[in-house]
């Protein structure tokens, strides 16, 4: 192996602010030819923007990078690709109507008789095979992307950024969707990748398996390093702590606890299975209690929530409100019943954009009865809705105004005001305050609190663990579509690293 | 679940095949001259002109778009060439409605690309401004083709007709494109999803209006074909021919969701629809029961298309249990 | 002066330079068209463009769910055809009073049911409603010619009772009939769109399913409610177009499909789905049918009179398309 003098990456005072807030504070990062390195930190520390400034995605606000020595500032994407560095996103970028081969050679594809030639669908098929060959998948490269479980997938495109012949890969939660088997097979080939002397950067919540590929590992917090070292120094307990942070204690509401626990619950959840999603899951939340749903992306956090609202369906179990189950597959009858619903994508599934707030806030009322013809009588709507609307505190230049024109935090609040037009007695929140600026946090936190003061039973899904501890009197903490554990309130891992660990330590797929 | 989901798939795929074994069976029983080569020929005559609009059809169902001006283009250039360019000789012929038909696909292209405006009524309103033009330039009198384009209706080679040998011309032509060139590939990534076209450097504008030209162009070029078969272009000229294409190419497997679709496919199509009304001339059947029949069988396409997407989309989403798959 | 910016703010831009269009083309035509300004040809405007009126209402409620319905002036010629073979004085299957009154049931009965069809279509099987309806659209046009065959050797069903046309042409009072009709019909779409529960879940459909579907409106059963109206909708124009001509056509209403879809996107209903209204719709009739009675008083051809307004269409599809655009950013 030859020795290099300087290291393949060297990234250093790298500073990034998005509308005046500091998202990086200075990042410094090194990385050796064939070296392996962990990059962990929770949400917001800044792992994407650190990334997406190397992968030539964002500008650099401050600070210097160099690639094997040499200056690196990559204008867009494509400067990064031509530079060496390959991007495998979390979301996958194949054509799922085309062939495997296709796919692999789509951004450029060999042609005879140069560049203006017709596609050589040969050398298309044979770089196919080495490629194919390179991440040991044994398909054919002449089948569609559609007919590969994600696993395959999942490989066909590290084979993609192979075909650059990178120096420098960087791979985003390779592994939520695999199974053990590829799980074994993808780090069999990033091992392989390291003898070849490519440099890995491996981004992932699942700490065991960070600790299993990596030889490095570095921490971030709030757009800071906080901690680095190599695997052995860096045992789980240590890369928590580099993650969690001081909480604002400020910002959450003091909440008493809930009433004695002997009452019936509110909701009850049982059995609940659906092959390839759930299996097996259970919970109670009583009234007036607030329960937590904590869980790496892909656990199925978002998917138990569909199921019990009733917007999928599932092979078995029961979803009962006071005992009564609901009719699975029908989210008016969970409305009818008292579920209210704050879904995590607000612009496609929590609001209609298009529409006023005053538009939005009653539509789930008017369609709670399912009666077409009921006589609706709009001045007695609109009262109602500036009456809701001022109740959770939405602000806007008037109640006629567009939600488009409203800030996220704004729209959040038409969301939560248009379901407590229902007197919900159960709350479902998925993300309640993703991409909300933090003054409009802390009003939905207040809100939450209070609506669980008044007996609403509420089932929180986060994937800030501040948030859930803030909150919740108790944590389900969900791993592959089934409950792990529970944590309570009193418990003595009702801390930050407590949940971190419940939710990340395990491998995912083991 | 998986299994039945596949399953379910390729019976679905299969179904056009069937209907037209069966189509075919019925009628063969039916009516005995349905079977011989000469009525082969003949459907296949008739129905080349359907193929070659059918397969520039194909171009814009890939993109997800859809083109219903495609009569109009035919009878815009069939005035033209009857009347008011005069044809030295059949390759001029083909080059004057090419270019005619070209124009057309640019301004439906252009429209549909930088307005966004929805293709289907974009070229709703493109059907009726070139049908009114054509109209005005004709005074609605009955235009006849020149002489050069009559001939080859009637021009045979090796016992072939000549239309036939277009149709190979293009379809070849079409497959090349399709499968041999960065347009044709784009079109492809670009039907299945603009996003990452985009972000894999497809030049999407680019391409979408060029795949309205290439509609628009085998649309008269089709256009000349059955001119030269029916000598005649009457104000009705070419109606009704943009919904034969679509049912044609979706016939033959083209997806109206975009980025499925082969040039193959619009052949089978044609001649399947066409394999249907010469059926039904041959059993003598009510002439008007023709449409309904036809009809029926271009929704029950449709609906295996709308079904199959469906499934397609199931499949493709992730599990969060991938190890379930495995029991 | 903040109270003129709030009147303004709550003012419909479109429907005001709608209206702003309409008295210009209105000056234009006193102008350059003689004949325009006078009471006979003005009164013959207005009742001209009733049928085209109750067929863009219709529409608009398909629209509204984010879909479209090609067959609809097919499914005016199936009610014709099929109405007019039930009381026809040439072999009719009804007579006598009670045979008009199935008679017009039977419009809206059909309608109905055509409208199911395309909305069972559309909602369950999920196929695109375009080319759904598009094929609906040859199967009626097939069917009506048909079903005419099997009545009568010519190519219409002539011989309807005068009790029946009256519709057509008679009055209550000084009100036309069709009028009646038409403003019935506008009245009854406008309670049903700005005061009823359903009103709402049709928008809620059309700007945005997914989240329609979170907050429990029955999208599939709006998605074909949208169709049946439009369906009753066809089967009321049909039964004055019917009326007017006193036969029951196989080609009834055929060229008008170009206006209904015009009058509704130029009346500002888009679409993309969720945005329209009664008020714009009505005004995209007036200027569409305004347009045609006045060019063709300036001694256009029928022919350029289709390409101007081809024109206009696409002009107003590119104006949807662009608002669209800038609303989704």
């Amino acid at each position: 192996m030859i020795k290099q003098a300087s290291p393949l990456l060297r990234m250093s005072g790298i500073k990034k602010s998005f509308d005046g807030v500091p998202v990086l504070k200075g990042i410094d990062l090194e990385l050796a030819f064939g070296a392996v390195k962990g990059f962990v930190g929770g949400n917001g520390s800044g792992k994407s923007t650190t990334m997406n400034i190397l992968g030539g995605v964002l500008k650099a606000d401050a600070g210097r990078m160099e690639l094997a020595g040499a200056p690196y500032d990559p204008a867009g994407p494509t400067d990064a690709r031509t530079a060496g560095i390959s991007f495998i996103h979390q979301e996958l970028n194949l054509f799922p109507n085309l062939s495997v081969a296709e796919n692999l050679s789509l951004e450029d594809y060999p042609r005879i008789g140069g560049q203006m030639g017709v596609i050589d669908w040969r050398a298309v098929r044979s770089r196919a095979g080495a490629a194919l060959r390179s991440v040991g998948l044994s398909i054919s490269p002449d089948v569609e992307v559609s007919s590969l479980t994600p696993g395959e997938q999942q490989l066909v495109e590290i084979a993609k950024a192979l075909t650059a012949d990178p120096k420098l890969i960087i791979l985003d939660e390779p592994t939520t969707s695999l199974t053990s088997r590829e799980i074994d097979r993808l780090f069999g080939i990033v091992r392989e990748l390291r003898s070849r002397n490519i440099g890995i950067i491996y981004i992932s919540h699942a700490l065991a398996d960070v600790r299993e590929i990596c030889d490095e590992i570095i921490v971030l917090r709030e757009g800071v390093v906080t901690d680095e070292g190599d695997v052995h120094s860096m045992v789980t307990d240590r890369i928590v702590a580099g993650m969690v942070g001081r909480s604002l204690e400020q910002v959450f509401p003091r909440r008493r606890a809930p009433e004695a626990r002997d009452t019936p619950p509110r909701l009850s959840v049982k059995g609940l299975s659906k092959r390839g999603t759930a299996k097996d899951i259970g919970f109670d939340i009583a009234p007036g209690e607030i329960l937590g749903l904590c869980g790496l992306m892909g656990s199925g956090r978002t998917e138990v929530a569909r199921m019990v609202f009733g917007l999928d369906g599932y092979d078995s179990g029961t979803v009962a409100v006071d005992g009564i189950p609901l009719r699975p597959r029908n989210p008016r009858e969970a409305i009818k019943r008292g579920i209210a619903f704050l879904t995590e994508d607000r612009r496609v599934e929590g609001v209609h954009l298009q529409q006023s707030i005053v538009w939005n806030i009653p539509l789930v009322r008017l369609s709670k009865e399912g009666r077409a013809l009921a006589w609706l009588d709009p001045s007695r709507l609109a009262a109602e809705a500036s009456e809701i609307a001022r109740r959770t505190n939405v602000k806007a230049a008037s109640l006629e105004a567009l939600v488009s024109t409203l800030s996220g935090g704004n729209q959040q609040k038409v969301v939560i005001a248009k379901w407590l037009t229902l007197s919900p007695s159960i709350l479902i929140l998925d993300e309640p305050t993703r991409g909300i600026d933090i003054g409009a946090k802390v009003e939905i936190y207040a809100l939450i609190a209070e609506l669980a003061e008044q007996g609403m039973s509420v089932l929180l899904i986060s994937s800030e663990n501040e948030e859930l501890l803030g909150l919740s009197d108790r944590v389900v903490v969900l791993e592959q579509g089934e409950v792990r554990e529970v944590i309570h309130r009193a418990d003595d891992r009702f801390t930050e690293a407590g949940l971190t660990i419940a939710s990340s330590a395990g491998g995912s797929g083991r | 679940m998986t299994l039945g989901n596949k399953s379910a798939l390729i019976a679905l795929r299969l179904t056009p095949v069937l209907v037209f074994v069966l189509i075919v069976a019925m009628f063969g029983t039916m009516a005995p001259r349905f079977l011989s080569l000469q009525n082969g020929i003949l459907i296949v005559s008739n129905a080349t002109h359907i193929a070659i609009i059918a397969m520039g059809m194909t171009f814009v169902l890939l993109i997800a778009g859809l083109d219903l001006s495609v009569g109009a283009a035919m009878y815009l250039s069939a005035v033209l060439i009857a009347t008011f360019v005069p044809i030295a000789n059949l390759p001029m012929a083909f080059a004057v409605a090419a270019a005619i038909g070209a124009v057309y696909g640019l301004v439906n292209g252009a429209l549909i690309e930088y307005f966004r405006a929805p293709p289907f009524i974009v070229t709703l309103g493109t059907l009726f401004v070139g049908r009114g033009i054509g109209l005005w330039l004709s005074d609605t009198r009955t235009v006849f083709f020149p002489e050069a384009v009559l001939q080859f209706g009637r021009d045979r080679m090796f016992g072939i007709p000549a239309s036939v040998l277009v149709l190979l011309v293009v379809f070849a032509a079409v497959s090349f494109i399709l499968r041999y060139t960065a347009f044709g590939r784009g079109l492809y990534a670009i039907g299945s999803n603009r996003e990452r076209a985009l972000r894999a450097g497809v030049p999407v504008g680019r391409y979408v209006v060029l795949a309205y030209v290439a509609c628009g162009m085998l649309a008269t070029i089709g256009g000349v074909v059955s001119g030269s078969q029916v000598a005649a272009a009457g104000a009705g000229y070419g109606e009704q021919k943009e919904f034969w294409a679509i049912a044609a190419a979706v016939l033959g497997g083209t997806s109206l969701f975009g980025g499925r679709g082969r040039a193959f496919g619009a052949i089978f199509g044609a001649i399947m629809v066409e394999t249907a009304s010469n059926g039904l001339v041959m059993i003598n059947a009510d002439p008007y029961a023709y449409p309904i029949v036809v009809s029926a069988i271009i929704l029950l396409a449709v609906a295996v298309d709308a079904l199959k997407t469906r499934i397609t989309q199931k499949l493709e989403r992730r599990l969060i249990r991938p190890n379930d798959a495995l029991a | 002066m903040p109270n003129v910016q709030a009147i303004w703010r709550g003012v419909d831009r479109h429907l005001v330079s709608l209206g702003a269009a309409i008295l210009v083309l209105a000056l234009v035509l006193c102008v350059v068209a003689p004949g325009f300004a006078s009471v006979t040809t003005l009164y013959d405007m207005a009742l001209a463009l009733l049928p085209l009126l109750i067929l863009a209402l219709g529409l608009m409620f398909v629209l509204l769910v984010a879909a479209i319905d090609l067959s609809i002036t097919a499914t005016v010629a199936m009610t014709s055809v099929i109405a007019a073979s039930l009381i026809t004085r040439n072999g009719g299957y009804l007579s006598g009073e009670l045979g008009i009154v199935i008679a017009f049931v039977s419009f809206i009965l059909v309608g109905a049911l055509i409208g199911l069809a395309n909305g069972a279509m559309a909602a369950y099987v999920r196929m695109p409603s375009f080319m759904a309806t598009l094929g609906t659209y040859l199967l009626l046009g097939g069917a009506a010619v048909w079903y005419t065959s099997l009545h009568t050797s010519s190519s219409s069903i002539a011989g309807l009772p005068g009790a029946f046309s009256v519709v057509g042409r008679g009055s209550v009072g000084p009100f036309p009939i069709a009028l009646l009709i038409a403003a019935a019909v506008t009245v009854l779409a406008w309670l049903l769109v700005n005061r009823t529960a359903f009103g709402r879940w049709l928008a809620a459909v059309g700007s945005g399913q997914e989240a329609a579907r979170v907050a429990g409106v029955p999208v599939q059963f709006t998605i074909l409610g949208a169709f049946v109206i439009c369906g009753v909708c066809a089967g009321v124009a049909s039964i004055i177009l019917t009326a007017r001509i006193e036969t029951g056509s196989p080609v009834l209403a055929s060229n008008m499909l170009l206006d209904v879809v015009g009058a509704a996107v130029i009346g500002g209903v888009s679409l993309y789905g969720g945005v329209g209204k009664i008020g714009g719709v009505i005004l995209g009739v007036l200027l569409l049918t305004m347009l045609d009675v006045g060019l063709r008083l300036m001694g256009m051809s029928l022919f350029a009179v289709l390409t101007v307004k081809g024109l206009v269409i696409v002009l107003a599809a590119a104006i949807d398309g662009l608002r669209n655009r800038m609303a989704r950013r």
